[in-house]
Formats: structure tokens, C-alpha cells, sequence
């Protein structure tokens, strides 16, 4: 994906997005995640969050640092999604 | 060093010890064991390797459900006479060749204020399953101690015991393979040193386990005490204390760290050893700021993920786990001639809620303790059973004193800010 039109990202296509690599790399096929999902209860452990740090890295251009990895920026898909629409804006 | 654990008959066991609240019934589970068996027969299965040379395998028996492993029972007058009990289940080593990979026991105690109590035990050979594989069995055994009446267990559609093979084509896995032989080579450029130096015999495998409560901000991300790196950036301290205290130099050690392949959400596989392994390096120097090691920890393995390390090493356990230690030893330089040792981490997060009711009994607690190889390894293990906050220790006699775990118990306690659990 390019990172040149970062300022126009619309959450629910982030959301989205975010939710799909979840679902296809880390959950089990039978116990997909919905966007508004508690990740943590969902199963997703250190690695797995890692995993999600690389996805963002790899489509949105930017690595998020240790201080943003708080619980409201990274405990569902949306929250993930709404931290990424804030950075690019 | 490894010259003195030759022919010395290595345990390889790992146990899984569950508390229940009540008394279990023996031929319940062993009512249920035949049945799983009848299923899936590798309990009772044996390890075969084809003459004169091919591929290791589990092989079933002719009549596995007759095979099943038996379940002992023992009353104990005291509860102190459990530990001992379990470290003899550790230290008594399963040989797949000729008996079955698990062993299971009832031990029954009575403790006056709790009335009496049953730890079932499951001791199994490792390469069979791992810890995860363990608790998923004891689902599967209790769901089949529910299904009466003639009803057919999971609803006539077994779930997969074992996972697939890796579909893709030799070339590539051994490719693969070979990356991570590289990788943990560069990884150990420096002869590994060990607190059990000048150790003169083997010695038996201890285990210390003490249980803890308290919050440990489970939704706080990186910020996190749940967050691996933390918690090994935490061990590694007390390690380094041990380090301090021995005289021994500040040379890079690493940290095998266990990785869970299972896709989340589900149970997932029972038997072989659904695991990749990230090797966590890092100096007893560079432990005193626990907040900085928990940043490079977590650098370290967000590279390894980066470069495809730990799919790498998930392909390389499967060239390598059945083969007998000494032969997984070529592949790490130093171990073969010299100086070995081993320092495990692993965090096996929440005992399942499936088997809070086993056999009738409301599980108090559960964890796992496994022998640490190669020789002389320590390994310390969290797991998480309802509040209670599990911290077991493994070594071998000679290589660390019983103070030197409790300090060791500690010091993780202390740095997670648990209070003991009552």
C-alpha cells in the first residue's frame, strides 16, 4: 500500500484492514475477531501483538513507538485503526 | 561438560501437576484414557525408527485401548510428601522405546483445613507434547468423562489431535532449516558458561513452585507485566544475581523462548510440539536497568520475526525434535565439547478454562514442570490459573542451591509485585 495518501485513511477501511491480517495470521480460522473485539481476550499474546506492530509498519509507513503501545491505542482493531488515522492525519 | 551426562540416562520428562478440591475417582479417568486412546491411540503409542536407519515416528500399538496408560493411586499421610513424589515422576525417566510416553497419578492428600484433596499428575516423555498439548489433553479426557449415555464425544467430529505437516516441499523447509542452523550459530560466538561448573555427577532435577496473586496489568500492552520481555528482562536480573554471586564473566547468555504456534482463539493441536523458539541474548550486565533490557528484549524479537527467524526455527524443530539430544547438540557450537548449559523461559499464560471441572472437581490450580535440557539447564515458568499467578523453577541438583531459587522466586515476585497466594 502507499504511504503517500496517509491524511485521507478512513477508519472503518483501517478497521478493517487491521481486523483482516488478524484473522488471516494469528486467529484460528473458527474464531475470527470483529473490529470491536478486546484483543487480549481474543488470545493475542506478545508475539501476536508484534505481529500487528509489523502490519502497521509494512502498509502505513510508520513503526509505533513504546510509548504509544498503551491499552487504548492497541486493545481492538478500531483502536489500532483510530491511532493510525490520528498519526497519518 | 556433556561427556558427564552420556549414558547417564537423561530424564526428558515434563509434568503437569493439577490441584483439585476433592477427591478424584481413578477409574474415571482411566475409564476416560482407554476411551481417548481408542481415538487416538498416542498415548499408548511407542517411538519407532525403522532398521537400520530412518525417519523417528510414534507407532501404535495392535490393540492400543488395552495399552492405555494405567493411573496409580497413592494416599499420602502427609502433604508434604507430595513435592518429593513429583520430583521422583520427574526424575524416574520415561524411555518411549519401550513403554508408553505418559504416565498419569492420583495423589490424594489430606490437608485439615481444605479437607481431603487430589493432584492429578500427568508426566509425560516432551517431545510427545508440549505444556499446551498437556492441558488440551486433560479437556479432551474430561469432555469424554462427561459424554455418557451412548452419545458419540464432540458431537461424532473429533477435533485434530495432531497438526498437519508443513505443506511446504522439502527443498524449502530445508532451506529453512538451515537458515536457523546459521542463525543460532552467529547467535553463540562465545563458549557458554554454566553455573554448574566443576558439577562431578549429573544430579537429579528439582523444581521449585510458589503461587502468587496480584494485578498485573494485563491490558497495558508493552507496558505490561504480562509482556514476555519484561518477565525475562526480570528473570535475567536474578540470573544475573546468580551470575554476581558465582564469580562467573559477563559473557552474552541466551534465552531460549518458547513460541506458541497455535492459531488463537481455539484449543488447537494435542500431541508434538506445536512450538518455534526465539533465542532472547543479553549480557548479566545489561540487566541492572530491567526497563531498558524489556526494549532490547522486545527489539531482539521483533527482528527475529522481521527476518523470518522464528518461522525458520518452527521449520527446524521439525528436523530436530525427536532426535536424542546429543544429536541437537552439533547444532550448537560449544555444547558438543565443551561447556553446556541451558536457561529456559516460558509463559504458558491461562490454564484453560475448559477443565475448571475435571472428573467431577473444581481445578485450585495447575502448572507445569518440565526437565531442563541440555544438562545442567535451569528454566523458569509462569502460568496463570484463575487469580493465582504460578512461578516454577527447574534445575539440577549442583548446579543451583535451594536459596539460590528461592532468591531467584523472589526476585521475579518482587519485580512483578505479586503478594504469595494463601
Amino acid at each position: 500500500m502507499s504511504t503517500g495518501n496517509l491524511s485521507r485513511l478512513d477508519p472503518e477501511e483501517v478497521a478493517r484492514a487491521v481486523t483482516e491480517f488478524i484473522n488471516a495470521t494469528i486467529m484460528a480460522r473458527s474464531r475470527p475477531v470483529r473490529p470491536d473485539d478486546d484483543l487480549e481476550l481474543a488470545g493475542l499474546d506478545s508475539m501476536a501483538l508484534l505481529k500487528v506492530l509489523l502490519f502497521i509498519e509494512a502498509h502505513y509507513g510508520f513503526w509505533m513507538p513504546d510509548e504509544d503501545l498503551v491499552a487504548d491505542n492497541i486493545r481492538t482493531a478500531r483502536a489500532f485503526a483510530t491511532y493510525i488515522c490520528r498519526r497519518s492525519a | 561438560m556433556q561427556a558427564l551426562w552420556k549414558r547417564e540416562g537423561v530424564s526428558n520428562n515434563t509434568l503437569m501437576v493439577v490441584h483439585c478440591d476433592g477427591q478424584l475417582d481413578p477409574a474415571r479417568i482411566a475409564r476416560a484414557l482407554e476411551r481417548f486412546v481408542e481415538l487416538c491411540p498416542w498415548p499408548a503409542s511407542r517411538l519407532r525408527r525403522p532398521f537400520p536407519w530412518g525417519q523417528l515416528h510414534w507407532a501404535a500399538p495392535a490393540n492400543a485401548a488395552s495399552e492405555a496408560p494405567a493411573v496409580r493411586h497413592q494416599r499420602l499421610t502427609t502433604p508434604d510428601g507430595l513435592h518429593g513424589l513429583l520430583e521422583a515422576e520427574l526424575n524416574h525417566a520415561i524411555d518411549p522405546r519401550v513403554e508408553p510416553p505418559l504416565r498419569v497419578a492420583i495423589f490424594d492428600t489430606m490437608i485439615d483445613a481444605a479437607g481431603p484433596q487430589s493432584a492429578l499428575v500427568l508426566t509425560w516423555f516432551h517431545p510427545l507434547m508440549d505444556p499446551r498439548g498437556a492441558q488440551n489433553l486433560l479437556a479432551h479426557l474430561a469432555h469424554l468423562d462427561e459424554v455418557v449415555d451412548g452419545r458419540a464425544p464432540w458431537g461424532g467430529t473429533p477435533p485434530a489431535f495432531a497438526t498437519e505437516p508443513d505443506p511446504r516441499p522439502l527443498k524449502e523447509r530445508g532451506r529453512l532449516g538451515r537458515q536457523s542452523q546459521r542463525h543460532m550459530r552467529a547467535l553463540v560466538p562465545e563458549s557458554p558458561v554454566s553455573p554448574g561448573s566443576g558439577l562431578a555427577h549429573p544430579g537429579l532435577i528439582r523444581f521449585e513452585q510458589a503461587s502468587f496473586v496480584g494485578d498485573d496489568h494485563g491490558l497495558g500492552g508493552v507496558h505490561s507485566t504480562r509482556e514476555i520481555c519484561w518477565r525475562l528482562a526480570l528473570v535475567g536480573r536474578t540470573m544475573a544475581d546468580l551470575w554476581r554471586r558465582r564469580g562467573l564473566p559477563d559473557v552474552p547468555f541466551l534465552v531460549p523462548v518458547s513460541i506458541d504456534l497455535r492459531p488463537k482463539g481455539e484449543p488447537g493441536a494435542t500431541f508434538g510440539n506445536v512450538l518455534a523458539f526465539h533465542f532472547a541474548r543479553f549480557k548479566p550486565s545489561d540487566t541492572s536497568d530491567v526497563a531498558a533490557l524489556t526494549r532490547t528484549l522486545r527489539d531482539q524479537m521483533t527482528e527475529a520475526l522481521r527476518d523470518g527467524q522464528i518461522d525458520a526455527s518452527a521449520v527446524a524443530m521439525e528436523f530436530l525434535k525427536y532426535r536424542p539430544v546429543s544429536l541437537m547438540l552439533r547444532d550448537l557450537p560449544g555444547t558438543a565439547t565443551r561447556e553446556t548449559f541451558s536457561f529456559n523461559c516460558a509463559d504458558l499464560a491461562d490454564f484453560p478454562p475448559a477443565p475448571e471441572k475435571l472428573f467431577g472437581r473444581r481445578v485450585v490450580n495447575a502448572y507445569h514442570a518440565p526437565a531442563v535440557l541440555p544438562r545442567p539447564g535451569v528454566g523458569v515458568f509462569f502460568n496463570r490459573c484463575g487469580i493465582r499467578n504460578n512461578l516454577v523453577v527447574s534445575w539440577v541438583e549442583g548446579a543451583m542451591k535451594e536459596e539460590e531459587v528461592t532468591r531467584i522466586i523472589e526476585g521475579v515476585r518482587e519485580g512483578m509485585q505479586w503478594r504469595p497466594a494463601r
